[in-house]
């Protein structure tokens, strides 16, 4: 489909890209509860991948599959509630065009 | 991994292969630890790299190195939803002075440099701390897997997880850096030529101010490439707040902006690709750059000259790469590699380009965090256009146009900012 006039949904940009995804996640809420009770909430802003979404109960679910590795997650958590590392073993995405 | 190496480089990016290729070229055992698959599968950047440095190291690169176009056209706009006031600046002289490439194809062939001057470079191995003993650094860990080195050069990268579990860098803040965002579009290489009014091998850098970060402080960018464009947004973290949409609705929107999709009309998604760039000099840097057995380079260092429309990151990286190998030569004659003997890379930092540049423009950031230069300023100007060009019948008078159309802004404050522009940048 082409992309001239219309936004392309994030998942369909994030499937441009090249992968090979760990199954072990890299990324980790460490206190859930503390997620739950931040008001601001900039990952779910802030996250170019739109890894971290909001449930209807107020709980942030994150993914660790489409993570781009930029590390924006962890430097704006303000609660320093989430353990951000590098996947293991040259897993994760692969720039072709970086 | 229980070898022994003269020296362990962690990451293989410009900068750490810089040093691994010229440490090997002079007998050096030389070990560069990688977390990607391949070098520069995990390296992005806004898309160009000034040559300087590459005439003195690599002088064969104009032939070698994955060029994609020779910038001879510069240009800076300051973007509204639906109006744009754009300087311009374009040259025919074809001297090599900066060129469009894909930082993962650049690294890539930088490897083959230094494995060719004898460097081993194990990929997929991302180096979880440094291993100390007696106050001294003695090697890296991954893992289970350790391995030992005379001196380890931290070329990690700007998330600097080594430096920071080693004790020896504070966690890194969101007022020290930027998020970029980017976007690599197939376009034909005729379309691009005519769209763009470029000859064969020209390019294009543009950066643009305003609409694209929604008027928060950032900014974004388009470099052409032989048959793709690149796009991005960069938001100053610090801010990131303050946006009224997700950053990845945000480069969306300006890809979609009407003067932007009429470029790129037909095109193509190649990548989506996201990166953080330190963006405040010599602020960014950790407390040492060097220390008992270890040294630290490029974006780890902080080294990556950011003044709003002159983005350098390359040159710098590889530039303190070339000196911390230059240092660690002249350590290794004293025969030792301790705080003392190692001190001599802070010297050649201050002898080269890196630390003058950034001892310039050591306030450029204080004057470029200035909101009212990504919102204020872009209105200014383009209401300013919209209505001196609106001929009505009345008088268009610069002064009295210029009254209309400021805005908010006051005389005093157009003269402070001004003046912080003139004298950091």
């Amino acid at each position: 489909m082409s992309m001239d006039n219309r936004r392309i949904p994030i998942e369909e940009r994030l499937n441009s890209n090249a992968w090979d995804v760990s199954q072990r996640p890299h990324i980790r809420i460490i206190d859930p509860d503390k997620c739950r009770k931040c008001e601001a909430k900039p990952c779910t802003h802030l996250c170019p991948a739109r890894c971290y979404t909001l449930s209807s109960d107020g709980t942030v679910l994150f993914s660790h599959e489409g993570c781009l590795e930029c590390g924006t997650c962890r430097i704006v958590c303000p609660h320093n509630a989430i353990e951000w590392t590098y996947p293991r073993s040259g897993y994760g995405v692969q720039y072709r065009f970086g | 991994m229980s070898q022994r190496f003269d020296v362990i480089v962690v990451g293989a990016g410009p900068a750490g292969l810089t040093a691994a290729q010229r440490l090997a070229s002079r007998g050096f055992k030389v070990l560069v630890v990688e977390r990607g698959r391949r070098p520069g599968s995990k390296n992005v950047y806004g898309g160009r790299i000034y040559a300087h440095v590459l005439d003195k190291l690599y002088p064969e690169y104009v032939k070698e190195a994955p060029v994609e176009r020779w910038v001879r056209k510069e240009r800076l706009t300051m973007l509204t939803k639906d109006s744009g006031v754009t300087l311009e600046f374009e040259t025919k002289a074809t001297e090599h002075k900066s060129f469009t490439a894909y930082l993962s194809n650049f690294t890539e062939w930088l490897d083959r440099k230094a494995e060719a001057a004898g460097a081993l470079v194990v990929t997929e191995t991302p180096v979880d701390n440094l291993i100390t003993k007696d106050g001294k650094v003695i090697g890296v860990k991954s893992g289970s897997d350790e391995v030992y080195g005379d001196v380890v050069i931290v070329a990690e990268g700007i998330n600097r997880l080594v430096l920071e579990s080693s004790g020896l860098a504070p966690k890194l803040q969101p007022s020290l850096v930027g998020l970029g965002v980017k976007e690599v579009i197939k376009l034909g290489r005729n379309e691009i030529n005519e769209r763009f009014n470029l000859d064969e091998d020209e390019g294009l850098a543009w950066a643009l101010a305003g609409y694209p970060t929604h008027y928060v402080p950032g900014g974004a960018f388009i470099y052409t490439n032989k048959d793709a464009i690149t796009l991005g947004i960069v938001v100053y973290l610090e801010h990131g707040g303050k946006l009224d949409v997700p950053v990845y609705d945000l480069i969306e929107e300006f890809r979609l902006h009407p003067f932007v999709s009429r470029l790129l009309k037909g095109g193509q998604l190649l990548e989506y690709s996201a990166h953080l760039t330190p963006i405040v000099g010599l602020k960014a840097m950790p407390p040492r750059l060097y220390g008992n057995g270890y040294l630290v380079v490029g974006d780890a260092a902080g080294f990556l000259l950011h003044l709003g429309v002159l983005i350098r990151g390359v040159d710098f990286a590889m530039e303190s790469g070339r000196l911390a190998a230059e240092a660690i030569i002249k350590a290794h004659d004293q025969g030792k590699y301790d705080e003392e003997a190692l001190s001599i890379y802070h010297q050649l930092l201050n002898e080269s380009f890196i630390l003058r540049e950034f001892n310039a423009f050591k306030n450029a950031h204080k004057a470029l965090n200035n909101p009212r230069l990504y919102s204020d300023y872009v209105m200014l100007a383009n209401a300013f256009m919209s209505r001196y060009f609106d001929v009505d019948g009345t008088p268009r008078r610069i002064w009295d146009t210029f009254m209309k159309t400021k805005g908010k802004l006051t005389l005093v404050d157009l003269t402070r900012d001004a003046l912080s522009l003139v004298m950091n940048l």
